[in-house]
This record gives structure tokens, C-alpha cells and sequence, in this order.
């Protein structure tokens, strides 16, 4: 059995969707997962689905592009890997670290490398960015949902966490993601 | 995945409104440690505090450290000593509130309430010799507090009782002159205490608690008055229906934080996790009043006529919210009135919009009573008794808990201001119409019957 990841990309309209679960049905590829996201103007999904064994690869990802490409859309596709040998992830708890702060350059890639160096692992990236009603400022924040281990010093990570983003300029927050399930959902 | 609105409106709880969990309070019963002897009592209690709460401390804070919210106050409460410490004397009782500070400090929790004694129908030897210890036990002491409960409605009112704890009030804060009174902050009277209180000043951990149990009181006047103005500002034309569905909303957020947090810091501590007290309690803070919430439903002051109604309303909501929120709920809750604890409540009675008779009629509707009110110096015993036995007489015909925490402040008069500290705050002294007028009446003693259940009007 093989699957394949396929990722689209392109700016955002009505028919996207329909348009690339047709291209796959009519190849008789069953669509097993799918998530999409709209940033801006721009639409961004992938879908991982189930190939037949007479469909090759590449045949698939030329049919896909040759189908998109009115709607000007771009496709990607990989053939989707089983690593026998992955390591299992550490135990680890839900946390969510949410940064706020004046737009610059750099501010992901300063919080994401503190989270990689504590093996961290972000399950969820989102960054809305926000006009500062009282002047042209852009005020950026970022909600990152990580999965911690349970393991690291976890004092060392908030503390890393803490001065990286007074570097940055950033109030930062680290909040078990519990607290939210527990406010907002019943 | 959660969304932003989910996140951002948590974070906007916890730093623009004050949402915290207010107190974790681990109940500790020393009925165990019951001896004839003194010295072996207070080895044992102070034993049996150390080794419960040692961790409490650190433990909340780790908790708290892990969900964002902190819990501000760490607390103990233990069995009535009156009950624990049946066979002493109040000289004794005063070397056991000893102990029980120096336990307090030793493990780090600010307060430490059950220097309590319930004589709503009669007082018994122990009773008597906690009462008469009161005065010095508080002023020697630093984080003991304590809670008399005078009256039930099943009880009726124990008028002794009352004469008797105005007499104490007055000693008390004598005692403590230097410090405006502040040993009566620490002294709760009660009519209706429930069985069990994680709330200070009148927390006891009740006789059917277990062994050791974690209870947590959450806060949030700030998060309900901002709730409150947020949505009116982008709904203008909400109605009281609607604004106490708004109210209730945030009372259920504010329980499940706290319930969260509470459970977690029994687990920890391998006690088991009691209730969890919703209460709208004030700091001495700006931006965390509940006075505010007054304003915040176009009153111009708490005290002005509508203030009964809104207190009604607002108490009604957050014991909606919190019932729902959590199966386990108890204590006092709903929401609080310290006049010296809440700017905004200090600063209507400051400017004579909070009369003591408006104060009573609030306590009706409250959640407990006419709750750090500073009166004069040279008010008569018998006229804090009085006023003990109108606020008492509430509580027991309206089937609810209310207290006192008066505050005599000696050598100052109607009108100037009493300070007492840290989150005790402070307060314009009340003025009362005094003149000995109840000293005959107080004077009769027994007991008022306690009132029929029904021909209820």
C-alpha cells in the first residue's frame, strides 16, 4: 500500500478543493487526511492519500499540476515514508507559549530555537499579526502549541523561554493547555 | 486545535484582570492530637501542620507556575480548637494560638484560621476559655485567625454568646491599639457557618472533613467587571437578564481555573480535594473591586438606592456560574463586602454614600456580612453586641450565613481613617448612633428561640 503527501498551494478562491479531490478521485486515490489554512489571501492544504498500485508517482503529480494550473494553484507531492526505526516521542505535556509584541524580524526562529534545543516539538504555529490602534506600529502574536517532555528541566526551558524573549522584546506567557480546555470547553 | 479567540481571551483574564486563584487552603484536622496535656497537644499539632504543609507552599506555586495563574494566598485550616482543645484554659489556649503561628510561619502560609468555637446553643468549658483567650491569642499572634459561631437558624441566637464577643471585639482591639484594632481583623462572628470554611478570616475545617483535604477559593471581581463592561460596550443595549448570563459565563471560567489548579495541588500533596469556594473577593487593588462592579452597572456609588438589587443579582449569578462549573462547591460563596479590603467600598464609605444601616441591608443579599467595618474607639460593647445581634438576626431568619468582622479602631472617631495592612486595607471609620441606646436590651441575654420554618413571609 502506498500513500502520498500532496500539498497545494496558491491564492485563496472557491473550488480549490472540490477541484483537487476530483483530480484524485478520477485517479482512484483515496484522500485518507486533509488539512487546509488560509494566511492573508493565500490557501495552503495538504492531503495525504492512498494510491493505486498501477498509478505511479509522477504520472499523479503531472496530472495534478496540469489540473490546477487554470486555477493557478501549485502542487507538491512525496511519496509518504514508514521509518521502521523513528523513535518513539518522548512523554511529553501539552503547553501553550503565546508571545506578544512589536513585528520584527526573527521572532519565530528566536522562540523555535530555544523549543528545538529543549526537544520541544510545536504541534501548532499560528501568528496573527495586529495594527496598533494608536499608531502604525504592527503589534505581532504568536500562539505556539507544543508538546513538552516531561523530562527536561522545565524551569531552565521557561527561564530560556523568558530571556530569549526579553531579547526580542516580547511578553511571553507558558500555560499548560489544560486551562484553556478547562475555560472554554465544557 | 485551539482557536485565538480561546487563547488571547485567556491571557486577557489573567494579565488586564486580576484572574488568579485566590487562596489553596489545606484543612488539617487535629482532633487526633487531642491530649490533657498542653505540651503534648502542641507538639502534636505543631507536628502535624509541619509535616502536612511543608510542601504546600511549593507545591502551589509550581502549579501555579505550570497553568500561568497563581495562587496568591496559601492558607491552613484546622478543626475548632474549642473542640480540639476541649480541656484547656485560656491561658493555655493562648500558648496553643501561639503554636499555631509559629507552625503558620514555619511552613510559609500567611494565615492559619480554626481558632474557632461554635456555641450557637450554649457554650461549653472549651468554648469559653477560647473566647476568653481571644483578645491576647490575636494580639500575640500574627497569622492566626479566628471565627465564633453565636447563632443558627436551628438555634436559634445565643444572646450570651453575642454580649460576650462585643465585650471581646472591644478587648481586643484594645490590645492592639497601636495597630488601629487590627486583631479584630482576624475574628470572624457567625451566624449559619457552614460546616466547612476554606476563606479566612473565619476558615475552620469542619468535624465531618476528612483527616487532610485541599480546598481553593478563586477570585475575580476584575474579571467580572471587565466581562461586564466589555460586552456592553459592543452591545448597548443589554438588559439585566442578559448581563447576569454574562456574569454567570465568567463565574464558570473562574471555577474551572480554580478547580483545575485545587485538584492538581491535592493530588500533589496526596490529599484528597475538598471544594472549591467561588467567591467575588476584593484586593486592595485598583482594577480588582467589587465595588466596581457597581459602577460597571451604571450606579454611580455602591450604597446608592439600586445597590441591594445589583448585590442580589451579581451574588445570584456567581453562584450559578460556579454550580455549574463544579460539582463540589462550598464555603461561603458568592460575593464579599470588606469595606476596608475593597477601594471602591472604602471609598463610598468614605464618602458617607455607605452608611452601616445600608452596609446591614447589603449583608441580606451578600455572601457574608458587615465584613471589616471600622467604628469608633469609644463605641459601647453593648452596641457592637447590638449590632452582632442584627446582623446575627438576619443570617437565622433568612436561613443564610451571615457574620461580623468589626473593628472598634481605639482612639479615633467617626470619620478618620484606619489602616490595617496588607490586604487587610483600610477604611473611614463608620459613624453609629451609639448613646449606650442598646445596653439594656443586650443586657437581657438567654436565647432568641430559633424562628419557624414555615409561615415563611
Amino acid at each position: 500500500m502506498r500513500k502520498v503527501v500532496i500539498s497545494v498551494l496558491g491564492t485563496d478562491r472557491p473550488g480549490i478543493v472540490a477541484a483537487v479531490s476530483r483530480i484524485l478521485g478520477e485517479n482512484h486515490c483515496n484522500i485518507e487526511n486533509a488539512t487546509q489554512t488560509i494566511l492573508q489571501t493565500e490557501f495552503a492544504a495538504i492531503f495525504i492519500a492512498r494510491m493505486p498500485k498501477d498509478l505511479e508517482t509522477d504520472d499523479l503529480l503531472s496530472r495534478l499540476r496540469r489540473g490546477l494550473k487554470s486555477l493557478g494553484l501549485h502542487a507538491f507531492l512525496k511519496s509518504m515514508e514508514t521509518l521502521p526505526d523513528f523513535p518513539s516521542p518522548p512523554e511529553s505535556e501539552p503547553f501553550v507559549i503565546t508571545t506578544t509584541g512589536p513585528d520584527r524580524q526573527g521572532l519565530i526562529s528566536g522562540i523555535t530555537e530555544i523549543m528545538a534545543r529543549f526537544r520541544a516539538n510545536i504541534t501548532n504555529l499560528k501568528a496573527l499579526y495586529r495594527k496598533n490602534t494608536d499608531s502604525t506600529e504592527r503589534t505581532t502574536v504568536i500562539i505556539y502549541e507544543v508538546d513538552v517532555p516531561v523530562q527536561i528541566d522545565h524551569q531552565a526551558f521557561r527561564q530560556a523561554l523568558r530571556d530569549r524573549a526579553d531579547d526580542l522584546g516580547l511578553d511571553l506567557s507558558i500555560q499548560h493547555r489544560d486551562i484553556f480546555e478547562a475555560i472554554h470547553r465544557v | 486545535m485551539l482557536s485565538d479567540r480561546e487563547v488571547l481571551s485567556t491571557l486577557e483574564m489573567l494579565k488586564n484582570e486580576h484572574l488568579d486563584v485566590r487562596t489553596v487552603t489545606l484543612g488539617i484536622s487535629l482532633l487526633d492530637c487531642a491530649s490533657h496535656e498542653l505540651d503534648r497537644f502542641k507538639n502534636q499539632i505543631h507536628r502535624k501542620i509541619t509535616l502536612l504543609a511543608k510542601e504546600l507552599v511549593r507545591v502551589c506555586d509550581e502549579v501555579g507556575d505550570k497553568y500561568g495563574i497563581p495562587v496568591v494566598n496559601k492558607r491552613i485550616s484546622v478543626s475548632p480548637i474549642a473542640v480540639a482543645g476541649a480541656v484547656f484554659s485560656s491561658a493555655q489556649m493562648i500558648e496553643v494560638a501561639r503554636t499555631l503561628d509559629e507552625a503558620a510561619k514555619e511552613v510559609g502560609v500567611d494565615f492559619i484560621g480554626g481558632f474557632t468555637a461554635l456555641v450557637e446553643k450554649g457554650f461549653a468549658k472549651g468554648d469559653l476559655s477560647l473566647i476568653e483567650a481571644l483578645p491576647e491569642a490575636l494580639s500575640v499572634t500574627e497569622r492566626v485567625c479566628a471565627s465564633i459561631n453565636v447563632a443558627s437558624t436551628r438555634a436559634g441566637i445565643n444572646m450570651n454568646a453575642v454580649r460576650l464577643m462585643g465585650q471581646t471585639i472591644k478587648t481586643a482591639a484594645e490590645y492592639t491599639a497601636e495597630a488601629d484594632g487590627l486583631a479584630c481583623a482576624k475574628l470572624c462572628v457567625f451566624s449559619n457557618i457552614p460546616q466547612d470554611i476554606p476563606f479566612m478570616a473565619g476558615a475552620y475545617l469542619g468535624i465531618g472533613e476528612p483527616d487532610a483535604v485541599i480546598n481553593v477559593g478563586v477570585s475575580g471581581p476584575g474579571v467580572v467587571k471587565k466581562a461586564i463592561e466589555r460586552a456592553r460596550e459592543s452591545r448597548p443595549g443589554l438588559d439585566l437578564g442578559q448581563i447576569s448570563e454574562i456574569i454567570k459565563r465568567t463565574a464558570f471560567k473562574v471555577t474551572r481555573v480554580g478547580e483545575l489548579i485545587g485538584r492538581e495541588v491535592a493530588q500533589r500533596l496526596s490529599v484528597p480535594f475538598g471544594v472549591a469556594d467561588l467567591s467575588l473577593a476584593p484586593t486592595p487593588h485598583v482594577g480588582d473591586s467589587v465595588g466596581e462592579i457597581f459602577q460597571s452597572l451604571g450606579l454611580a456609588s455602591i450604597g446608592v438606592p439600586g445597590s441591594t438589587a445589583v448585590l442580589a443579582l451579581l451574588n445570584d449569578a456567581v453562584k450559578k456560574g460556579g454550580a455549574f462549573a463544579s460539582s463540589f462547591v462550598g464555603g461561603l460563596s458568592g460575593a464579599f463586602i470588606p469595606v476596608s479590603e475593597d477601594l471602591n467600598i472604602s471609598e463610598a464609605a468614605r464618602r458617607g454614600l455607605l452608611s452601616l444601616e445600608k452596609l446591614e441591608a447589603l449583608t441580606s443579599v451578600c455572601s457574608v456580612g458587615l465584613d471589616m467595618v471600622a467604628l469608633p474607639g469609644d463605641i459601647a460593647p453593648e452596641t457592637i453586641a447590638a449590632i452582632i445581634a442584627d446582623e446575627m438576626a438576619i443570617g437565622v431568619i433568612n436561613r443564610k450565613t451571615t457574620a461580623t468582622r468589626l473593628i472598634p479602631v481605639p482612639g479615633k472617631k467617626a470619620g478618620e481613617r484606619a489602616h490595617f495592612g496588607g490586604l487587610l486595607g483600610s477604611a473611614t471609620i463608620i459613624p453609629v448612633r451609639d448613646e449606650e441606646s442598646s445596653r439594656d436590651f443586650i443586657r437581657l441575654g438567654g436565647r432568641i428561640p430559633a424562628p419557624t420554618q414555615s409561615l415563611i413571609n
